[in-house]
């Protein structure tokens, strides 16, 4: 037996059984998180749930995770979180309700987003990109089939092809607000010094809140050019910001 | 020149008188302000004297493995002190922070400010240790804090006694966040000294918050050892806000008694006098050893209606209504008294239920008539058991004659004892609603309130998420990750290649020629091989059998037809005149003789030397074969 083909073998049953084992592993640090939180021991919850979120994202796992951060007075951790629940789940209410509350409490602003960006948020930002794509195929296949396999176009075929096709030019938008929307992050560290060039030693605009949402423009170095919802353009520290595809 | 130096002269002049009457127009401030009186009435904060600073350590010998504090006072703002984050370090010793804060103090007309900085000190071994002096700015300037000694002996002298401390108790150490307690800080003082109040006590620490209108100080006796000694206590009440460990730990400024000497208070059946030190204060910073408590959330399961935080035990009196008649339309007050096991608890009133069809029922008021806060309370009650927590009153404005009693508003608390939410619903108290006509005003806002209650619905905090929900393998959209335009190129690729089939057949179904030749050219390639092999064997009867089925079949396109169907003549048809009459069919007559008597003969035909014809049969082949091709 060649050592490539052993190789080949262990890989798919190292896929085979990785699934599985994964999925036992999250299952075990979401309880485990659970169980934390319930004992008021929001910095293991915070951790346990953290490290779930970074095996497999999930909405729930997102929405604990900045339950327990909050819990523990990291205001932008806690949205980052909340915002990566919805970004994920738009239906999610407790993480949008949660999200509501910190602002209220901090005192902080939404991302201000753009009407693109808004239809965007009314499903999961993976959706959209699967709606196109099945769209446009939809309705080539409703166009080009009947003729391929000799078949007379049905009034249905054709309505499910312009259906489809509508249903493709409607997602765009939201494609594109998707793409946007990823840019847009939030500062995760108390009194972020906003500078006016990417260097250590450059004189600060302003110091930002925890939570504040910032759309980043460019990356030059560790820094981020940033642009906040009042208007200001100046460079954080990339470890301040964390983006909402992050 | 003279006359333009006088005209200027003359302009300045006027511009300066007129500045001059501008200026002594301003109202001069007002000697009659009582307050702006009062500001200036206070005694001034001595910032001018130069900063000084003095260092002990409380007391200067102890044992070892006992606590010294160790204490620098200024004279100075505590603001002012650019004290250092980090603690001295002398090898041996081990330094705990302990509290700092600042106080005034009068003398010579002037407020004298008194910071002080507190650390606890233990060291494991005898000897004498020193704490270098070292410089701190203060005011931006450097003033030196001087050194100080301790000594560590095991066997310090019978005068020195320990370290003054705070103590600080609360009922239990596990509470629910939420959870008002009695917090006390004790100061007992030395045995045999006289007791001394404190100033400025405070407790520090995070996630929790003091009521500072519920302090109450007192000199009581408390157990120390095994017997009692009178000390100063401060009571007040804390509740925690945060779940998790909380760390608590109070502090506060030694400033005895303000009397020009001591008192002496003789208690009665000949128990212990009671000395309370006098004189003037010296304002000593003491502090405690922090307390830790732990603080677990409110469960959320369970919870009832009408719950807005109050965690303790409580009871209502029966609510009354201020008349038991009232017409449709006008309002009405019920009365609701709380009590509670102390009367500092904080009770914030339900909110009224939704309106009905029968009542419009508004927000809970004080006996003040503002709004019901948790601070509307009273001290005791005469005739009850416990003492009154919160009186609150509804306004409620019947609508319509069907009502006969008031609706029960929802009210709940939270029993930290039992660990369960408890009812505490406000019963329905009945009345009699006479004809009226409700105003259009209420009923208007009878219809508006639902929707203004939904907006105005204050956002909480939400439990866990029970499941993981929608999870994906990355927060990175999926159209742009390297895969999904791929993935998007396959049913392309697919329709493409649909497409393409397509317009080969429609193209084939035209030319059906093609289709005959491609056929013709697969079986004369699978014919030759065969007569090849056959030659190779030297089987002369396939041989010629397999030539000519391959002649056959490369010119049955040509007519077309069947190549079974083709004779040799139809084969030489194909080939011009001379070459019919040539070499060339000569061979063609040659195979298909032998291979017709072969197929319809009885004899074999004349198949000698056959195979040596196979050089010209490739040569002929290749020819049709290429014709084929064209």
């Amino acid at each position: 037996m060649s050592n490539s083909f052993r190789i080949s073998i262990g890989l798919s049953l190292l896929m085979l059984f990785a699934k599985p084992c994964l999925g036992a592993s999250i299952e075990s640090l979401f309880h485990e998180g659970v169980s934390a939180y319930g004992a008021a021991d929001y910095e293991r919850a915070a951790d346990a749930f953290g490290r779930a979120a970074a095996i497999q994202p999930a909405s729930g796992t997102l929405q604990n995770l900045g339950n327990a951060e909050w819990q523990q007075g990291q205001t932008g951790p806690a949205i980052v979180a909340w915002e990566q629940a919805l970004w994920l789940d738009p239906f999610n209410q407790s993480a949008r309700n949660n999200l509501r509350f910190a602002r209220k409490v901090a005192q902080l602003e939404s991302p201000d987003l753009a009407w693109y960006e808004v239809v965007s948020t009314w499903l999961p930002a993976n959706w959209w990109a699967w709606i196109a794509g099945l769209s446009l195929w939809l309705a080539v296949a409703m166009t080009l089939l009947p003729s391929i396999f000799r078949r007379r176009k049905t009034a249905w075929q054709q309505a499910v092809a312009a259906m489809a096709l509508m249903v493709f030019l409607l997602s765009l938008p939201a494609h594109a607000g998707v793409y946007t929307r990823s840019h847009i992050g939030f500062i995760v560290e108390k009194d972020t010094p906003l500078r006016l060039t990417p260097t250590a030693d450059s004189q600060n605009l302003t110091r930002l809140a925890a939570g504040t949402p910032a759309r980043w423009e460019r990356l030059r170095g560790r820094f981020l050019l940033i642009q906040t919802p009042e208007g200001l353009r100046g460079w954080v520290e990339k470890s301040c910001l964390s983006a909402m595809g992050d | 020149m003279k006359s333009k130096i006088w005209f200027l002269g003359a302009l300045v002049c006027l511009l300066l008188l007129l500045a001059a009457s501008r200026a002594g127009a301003q109202p001069a401030p007002s000697s009659q302000d009582p307050l702006m009186n009062l500001m200036l009435s206070q005694p001034k904060i001595d910032i001018s004297s130069p900063a000084t600073a003095t260092v002990e350590f409380e007391p200067p010998v102890v044992r070892p493995g006992d606590e010294a504090v160790y204490r620098v006072n200024f004279n100075a703002l505590e603001e002012s002190v650019a004290w250092p984050e980090e603690p001295p370090t002398v090898p041996g010793l081990e330094f705990q922070p302990g509290g700092h804060g600042e106080i005034f103090q009068m003398g010579g007309g002037v407020m004298q400010p008194r910071t002080s900085f507190n650390y606890h000190v233990r060291a494991g071994a005898p000897g004498e240790f020193v704490v270098p002096e070292f410089s701190v700015k203060v005011y931006g300037k450097p003033v030196t804090v001087p050194a100080a000694r301790l000594q560590v002996t095991s066997t310090p002298p019978a005068s020195v006694v320990p370290a003054r401390r705070l103590r600080v108790e609360v009922p239990g150490t596990n509470l629910y966040a939420g959870q008002p307690v009695r917090a006390r800080v004790i100061y007992a003082g030395p045995p045999g000294s006289p007791v001394q109040g404190l100033a400025q006590v405070q407790l520090t620490g995070q996630g929790f918050i003091v009521d500072q209108s519920a302090v109450q100080q007192r000199i009581s006796n408390v157990p120390r050892g095994r017997t009692s000694a009178p000390a100063y206590v401060y009571e007040t009440t804390l509740t925690p806000l945060t779940a998790g460990p909380v760390s608590i730990m109070a502090q506060g400024f030694l400033a005895g008694l303000h009397t020009s000497g001591p008192v002496v208070i003789t208690a009665p059946g000949g128990s212990q006098p009671i000395t309370i030190g006098g004189g003037p204060p010296q304002y000593t910073l003491l502090d405690s050893d922090p307390l830790e408590i732990s603080v677990r959330p409110l469960p959320r399961r369970g919870e009832l209606p009408g719950f807005t935080g109050a965690i303790g035990t409580f009871a209502i009196d029966p609510p009354s209504l201020d008349t038991d008649s009232v017409q449709a339309g006008d309002p009405v007050k019920l009365t609701v008294t709380v009590r509670g096991d102390d009367a500092s608890q904080r009770v914030v009133p339900p909110p009224p239920p939704a309106p009905g069809r029968d009542w419009q029922i508004f927000a809970a008021m004080d006996a003040s008539g503002s709004p019901a806060s948790p601070t509307s309370r009273r001290f005791g009650a005469p005739g009850s058991s416990k003492p009154v927590c919160a009186s609150f009153s509804y306004t409620l404005i019947p609508l319509t004659t069907e009502a006969r009693a008031t609706p029960a508003i929802p009210f709940s608390y939270f029993d930290p004892g039992r660990g369960a939410y408890v009812d505490l619903t406000i019963p329905p108290v009945t009345l009699t609603v006479k004809g009226g006509v409700a105003s259009a005003d209420a009923r208007a806002l009878t219809q508006r309130e639902p929707a203004d209650a939904e907006t105005e619905k204050e956002p909480t905090l939400s439990g866990l998420a029970s499941a993981p929900g929608l999870a994906t393998d990355s927060l990175v959209p999926v159209q742009q990750r390297a895969w999904f335009p791929l993935l998007q190129l396959a049913p392309g690729a697919a329709f493409l290649g649909l497409w393409g089939w397509d317009r080969r057949r429609r193209y084939l179904e035209r030319h059906p020629e093609v289709v005959l030749k491609r056929r013709a050219l697969r079986g004369l390639r699978r014919e030759w091989r065969g007569a090849r092999q056959a030659a190779r064997a030297g089987d002369t009867s396939r041989f010629a059998a397999r030539a000519a089925g391959a002649l056959r079949v490369a010119c049955s396109p040509h007519y077309p037809a069947e190549p079974r169907a083709l004779v040799g003549a139809d084969v030489l048809a194909l080939f011009p005149e001379n070459e019919r009459a040539g070499r060339v069919g000569e061979v063609i007559r040659r195979f298909f003789a032998v291979s017709d008597a072969a197929r319809f003969g009885s004899a074999a035909g004349q198949a000698d030397g056959l195979l040596a014809l196979k050089p010209e049969l490739d040569s002929l082949l290749a020819r049709l074969e290429e014709r084929l091709r064209a």
